[in-house]
């Protein structure tokens, strides 16, 4: 908490680095709800920006409506927090309330199903918000209150990887383990394989919502584009890339992958003078990038850069057993 | 010795589409029973199986457990209900350790606060008992999480009890000295100990076993129809085995019933059983006429 309010004082007068903190965030906590379900679920979602359209919609919506009332006798900056969130929650609720909607029928079956249904997903909350004018349509909202904040960012994250990383020592999160290992075995054991499967996509889209709440309150504009399949796989990416079921493994690849392009930005300008083409183009050659590192981590280790381990695994926990080996 | 009637299968037959897997099989498990279905391949065995863990819907006839009426629920209902099995083709949880793999087991016995056979009567019941036990259920696990993520003393000492529930099974098994092994890992015999034991871990008072004994040498067999003896009356259960190692069925089991073209062609002692002409002709072929 400290560590996070000096981090704050000390990025205030630095708004680039503070944007790409909080960036840098949104993409852990993304990740690391992605890895609930993609990882130690092992049941495939490819649509993890819709739920965070949904949440940033949401969220945004409401913080738009309440932008006029305050709390009197809290300061201003408190009851701006304070109702960033409510805003927050009420985007991850909505964003687990659809999760539930989506999950519900195609959890019951085994298999793929999730991914075709979250792929469908992701692209019919992009189309609704692009045609509907109440939402700003295609050229986006551009009236939230600007109220994020890097201390507000890492504390999601905070959270996030506290709730993935107790969940995984808990009896819960075993009844994932197993889902993951043997579907079939897990029901004959007693495990409710559906609700089980519901529960932690319910969870995984709720924290997709508190992401995209917490996107659209410091990025001036948010709009359909941004929340496109691209954006989906990019989550995904970083997830397999950290290694399915490791949150250690969603943190640090979300970091790195969310880093990488500003960093080559740096490089590139540092090579090629400031105008250099190849800086500006940074953005378009990301993915192409992305599909490389892939394919190098595919390759050299297929079980991802941290496979199953966790960061706390090194620190010897005597009480917890470690629910997969490396 | 013969207790209460446990489970009662009776007149199923399973049909997929035209083809009759399973004919009008009846049985009954009695508590401290230790019955075995034998039968050539493809005699349905396997499918007698499914159809009693709920993986398959019987085309007819009734499956009880105890007093429930088991057609239609799911595999993970009838386990909590009390009947557990092993698999044919080993499906351990192979990635997590073998301690982790009985937790599943004991903790999917024993989650939440609610008694799991009351909250399956209500949610089998009318609808608004239905929707009250969904939401019954889903206030228990709520509650789970939220314990799990605060560390609360009750989760810490649900935790530890299920961990000494863990190891004394591991114990009875034998594996003790594997707790902290990846599944995978393990010999194939005590991959076999270990789903057994990962079956009792979910406090069954039916145990059904699919070929416990496949793959083992003749050592392991032998260990192996001790244990299951011993199982029997230490958890006082009924027990039901696939078997198709002859000497293994004949010298343990009470009963059996053995089965060909998903029809039951005899049930008794495995003396009577074996003298039986029709087994004889199922296993090795029509007698010759001149013979």
């Amino acid at each position: 908490m400290a560590v996070l309010a000096v981090l704050q004082f000390a990025l205030k007068s630095q708004p680039f680095y503070a944007n790409l903190a909080c960036l840098v965030g949104v993409n852990v906590v993304l990740a690391v709800s992605l890895n609930v379900i993609n990882g130690m679920t092992g049941q495939f979602s490819i649509g993890h920006a819709g739920f965070m359209a949904a949440g940033a919609y949401c969220s945004g919506m409401l913080s738009i409506g309440l932008k006029d009332y305050k709390v009197g006798f809290l300061g201003d900056g408190v009851s701006d927090q304070l109702f960033l969130v409510i805003a927050l929650l009420a985007g991850g609720a909505f964003a687990g309330l659809c999760g539930f909607v989506v999950g519900l029928p195609s959890l019951r079956l085994k298999g793929d199903y999730l991914a075709i249904v979250t792929l469908g997903f992701g692209e019919i909350i992009r189309v609704v918000v692009q045609n509907s004018n109440a939402l700003g349509g295609a050229l986006g909202l551009s009236t939230i209150p600007q109220t994020g904040s890097v201390f507000m960012v890492w504390f999601w994250v905070f959270v996030v990887v506290l709730f993935a990383r107790r969940l995984a020592f808990s009896p819960h999160g075993r009844n994932l383990w197993a889902i993951r290992e043997d579907e079939i075995a897990a029901e004959a054991m007693g495990v409710d394989t559906t609700a089980y499967k519901v529960r932690s996509f319910v969870a995984s889209s709720f924290f997709a919502g508190i992401a995209g709440g917490l996107f659209a309150h410091f990025v001036p504009l948010i709009s359909p584009g941004q929340f496109t399949f691209v954006r989906s796989m990019e989550i995904v990416v970083m997830v397999v890339a950290g290694g399915l079921g490791s949150t250690t493994g969603a943190v640090v690849a979300a970091v790195f992958l969310t880093l990488l392009p500003e960093g080559l930005r740096t490089v590139f300008q540092n090579l090629g003078g400031a105008d250099s083409s190849l800086a500006s183009k940074v953005d378009q050659i990301r993915m192409p990038i992305y599909g490389v590192l892939l394919v190098v981590i595919m390759l050299t280790r297929p079980q991802g850069i941290f496979g199953t381990a966790e960061a706390w695994d090194l620190f010897g926990k005597k009480k917890q057993q470690k629910p997969v080996g490396p | 010795m013969s207790g209460e009637v446990l489970l009662d299968v009776q007149k199923v037959s399973m049909a997929f589409g035209g083809l009759k897997a399973l004919t009008d099989f009846s049985l009954q498990i009695c508590r401290g029973d230790l019955q075995g279905l034998i039968g050539p391949n493809g005699a349905g065995k396997t499918t007698a199986f499914n159809v009693l863990t709920g993986v398959y819907l019987p085309t007819e006839g009734a499956v009880m457990v105890g007093s429930e009426r088991i057609n239609g629920r799911r595999p993970h209902e009838i386990n909590r209900l009390g009947v557990a099995r092993t698999f044919q083709n080993i499906r351990l949880f192979k990635q997590l350790t073998v301690l982790d793999n009985i937790r599943i087991a004991i903790a999917a016995e024993s989650s939440g606060g609610f008694d799991a056979v009351r909250l399956q009567r209500l949610k089998h019941g009318p609808l608004p008992s239905r929707l009250f036990g969904t939401a019954l259920e889903a206030l228990n696990n709520y509650r789970d999480w939220w314990r799990a993520c605060l560390l609360t003393p009750g989760f810490l000492r649900e935790e530890v009890r299920i961990t000494a529930k863990a190891d004394e099974l591991l114990q009875v098994m034998g594996l003790a000295h594997r707790r902290d092994e990846l599944a995978k890992n393990l010999p194939y015999g005590e991959q076999r100990r270990l789903e057994i034991a990962r079956a009792l871990g979910t406090k069954p008072k039916v145990l059904l076993l699919d070929e416990p004994a496949a793959g083992m040498n003749t050592r392991e067999k032998a260990d192996l129809m001790v244990l299951i003896r011993q199982l029997r009356t230490q958890f006082e259960l009924g027990v039901l085995v696939i078997e198709h190692d002859m000497k293994l069925v004949m010298g343990i089991c009470e009963k059996l019933t053995v089965l060909d073209h998903g029809e039951t062609i005899s049930t008794g002692a495995p003396a009577t059983v074996r003298a039986d002409p029709k087994v004889i002709e199922a296993y090795l072929g029509e007698a010759p006429a001149h013979a």
